[in-house]
């Protein structure tokens, strides 16, 4: 068979196993939706989502499609232009996570002995801290920044994923393809960076994707607690804005905290679902 | 057994170690000079400077600092509140109470719920039950907690006017004795509603997937071959062996929970450690902060481990890992 035609039936593959998922097909959809409106949010957005309007806490109406908030700023747009922040922030910060606990998981699985001990002990030590607390003194301490938000978060989350590719290196380094490559003299870390990471990375990738949903709720919730960065927009900051206008400006906190729930539910239900085909004894639901 | 006790609290003590050195680095490596943190101001006056540069140290190497610093936190000295000028020791014992009593009662609700229903999931898995179970755990699970508590705010307080907003007590009544209890309690509803049911989803799944795992096992399909009851079967050798992955969750759980606990009483102006901390963050009080954090790292991590060891003796099967 030709490549094209390889590549079409791997294609196949993929679709077919997505449609047998439903929490995988229901997550995707919602969140390409999701994508889409951040994507082309200067073109859907009804206002500029920082201008000022004369219509303060005005309800959801033709003019402003959700409302505007204590400060006559749209709503609608507000949540539109949000979403670009919190996907990136959930993103960039589970990726940095995602990288850290590979490299650290995959070392101390594969290279065992003295450096795994260490390794073991720091992972159960930073999975005893209270994260939270940490990622909110850091911010309070260094200032809130998109970028020192992204980072703190996923420098401070990375123990899932540095247990799980340890499992995986070590229960890979014992079967014969990755012995004989040792034995023909291949260094460790090649091993370790071309063979090991890659063939043990799926449950990394499903742990990550459920990460961004846990990263785009701590980033709300540091935004709810007035330590976002003012220089954005973001979706727990207009939940934050509409906090002191709950009994006359119910919409203001609501439709951005729903905005929230639909974009970490996709990214969880995605996650989930890869898990369901990673293990689909344990995890099926149907 | 006394081997596996050693290696946990071995990591308790380093878990205690790691939040000193990061807590004592914090200040160091922050923006800014250590003195102007500590005192909370930029411009301190000379006698300020001279009084906190000999109380920490700070002209001296910075491991000298460090021993110096530990040293310290071993009288129990936490520092001073910038704000108050009170020992930062006494600020947090007296705010502890309504943290502790929403989070415990919180904890034991969720486990009790939800434990209970991801029972009855499982035993009518693919039911209705089971499929509307699973979906509201995932909206939950998907849900900021802060917005919850602020949703259940909107419609039961300001909509229905059921419940109070926010506080602990009724500030006007002045209430004394059961009355005051009740106060409380009727205060309690709301904040401990939202904690609990974002805990819910959490204990629903991991009983309901060990209930699952249980029953497909080798020795439940022989004793269905052989015809004892479903009932006897599940009363007899599921529920012990469902139950027990909980109490791990159970101490995993403690820190998201307390973090969680924190927003809520933002939330709900819930005289708590968690307002005390946003209190201190935004009022720059950075050893109110940093002992708020020290305190809560180091009894997360004595809890978690007590709950690893209690766990041991339940399941043996555990120590020999």
């Amino acid at each position: 068979m030709n490549k094209s035609g390889n590549f079409k039936m791997k294609i196949k593959k993929i679709i077919s196993s997505i449609n047998n998922v439903k929490q995988l097909k229901a997550g995707i959809i919602l969140l390409a939706l999701i994508i889409l409106l951040a994507i082309f949010a200067p073109l859907i957005a009804t206002h500029d989502p920082f201008e000022l309007n004369d219509d303060m806490v005005s309800p959801p109406s033709n003019n402003y499609i959700l409302g505007t908030d204590g400060l006559g700023r749209d709503i609608f747009s507000g949540i539109l232009y949000g979403a670009r922040t919190s996907i990136l922030i959930g993103v960039v910060a589970a990726s940095i996570s995602g990288i850290m606990g590979t490299l650290i998981g995959g070392i101390s699985g594969f290279y065992g002995g003295k450096i795994d001990a260490v390794l073991s002990e720091v992972i159960n030590v930073f999975l005893m801290m209270p994260t939270f607390f940490l990622i909110l003194i850091i911010v309070a301490l260094f200032g809130s920044s998109m970028f020192n938000v992204m980072v703190v978060i996923g420098i401070t989350t990375w123990t899932g994923n540095a247990r799980l590719m340890r499992a995986e290196a070590l229960s890979l380094k014992q079967r014969t393809f990755v012995k004989s490559l040792e034995t023909i003299g291949e260094s460790k870390f090649k091993i370790l960076l071309k063979h090991i990471i890659p063939n043990g990375i799926f449950p990394i990738i499903a742990n990550t994707t459920m990460n961004v949903s846990d990263a785009i709720l701590t980033e709300s919730a540091l935004s709810f607690l007035g330590l976002g960065d003012p220089n954005v927009m973001s979706w727990g900051q207009i939940v934050y804005n509409g906090k002191s206008y709950l009994t006359n400006g119910w919409w203001i906190s609501t439709f951005s905290g729903i905005a929230i729930v639909l974009t970490v539910l996709a990214f969880y239900l995605i996650g989930d679902g890869m898990n369901n085909i990673l293990s689909p004894k344990l995890n099926s639901n149907n | 057994m006394a081997r596996y006790l050693r290696k946990r609290v071995l990591t308790g003590i380093l878990v205690i170690l790691v939040s000193l050195i990061i807590n004592f680095s914090l200040i160091h490596l922050a923006p800014g000079n250590p003195i102007n943190l500590l005192a909370g101001k930029d411009n301190p006056s000379q006698e300020m400077i001279d009084t906190l540069t000999k109380k920490y140290g700070l002209d001296k190497p910075i491991y000298v600092q460090f021993i110096h610093y530990i040293k310290t936190l071993l009288k129990g000295d936490l520092g001073y509140s910038i704000m108050s000028n009170e020992p930062v020791g006494k600020l947090i014992l007296e705010k502890v109470g309504p943290t502790l009593l929403l989070a415990l009662t919180s904890i034991i609700l969720a486990l009790v719920i939800g434990t209970a229903l991801g029972i009855l999931a499982a035993r009518k898995r693919g039911s209705k039950f089971d499929i509307v179970m699973n979906g509201l755990s995932y909206l939950f699970d998907s849900t900021p907690n802060f917005w919850l508590g602020l949703m259940l705010i909107l419609i039961f307080a300001s909509k229905l006017k059921v419940f109070p907003t926010a506080g602990m007590v009724d500030l006007r009544t002045q209430s004394e004795g059961i009355a005051k209890v009740i106060d409380i309690l009727w205060h309690l509803v709301l904040p401990l509603t939202t904690v609990t049911l974002i805990q819910i989803p959490y204990y629903f799944r991991i009983a309901r997937s060990s209930v699952i795992q249980t029953m497909s096992e080798d020795f439940i399909t022989t004793f269905r071959a052989a015809g004892m009851k479903e009932n006897r079967i599940f009363n007899k050798y599921v529920f012990k062996n469902a139950i027990l992955p909980t109490v791990t969750v159970f101490g995993i759980n403690l820190a998201y929970v307390i973090s969680g606990v924190a927003i809520i009483e933002i939330v709900f102006a819930w005289p708590g450690m968690g307002r005390l901390m946003m209190t201190a963050i935004s009022k720059r009080d950075y050893p109110l902060l940093m002992g708020i954090y020290l305190l809560l790292s180091v009894s997360i991590a004595v809890c978690m481990i007590v709950v690893d060891v209690v766990y041991a003796i339940i399941d043996p099967r555990i120590r020999y890992d």
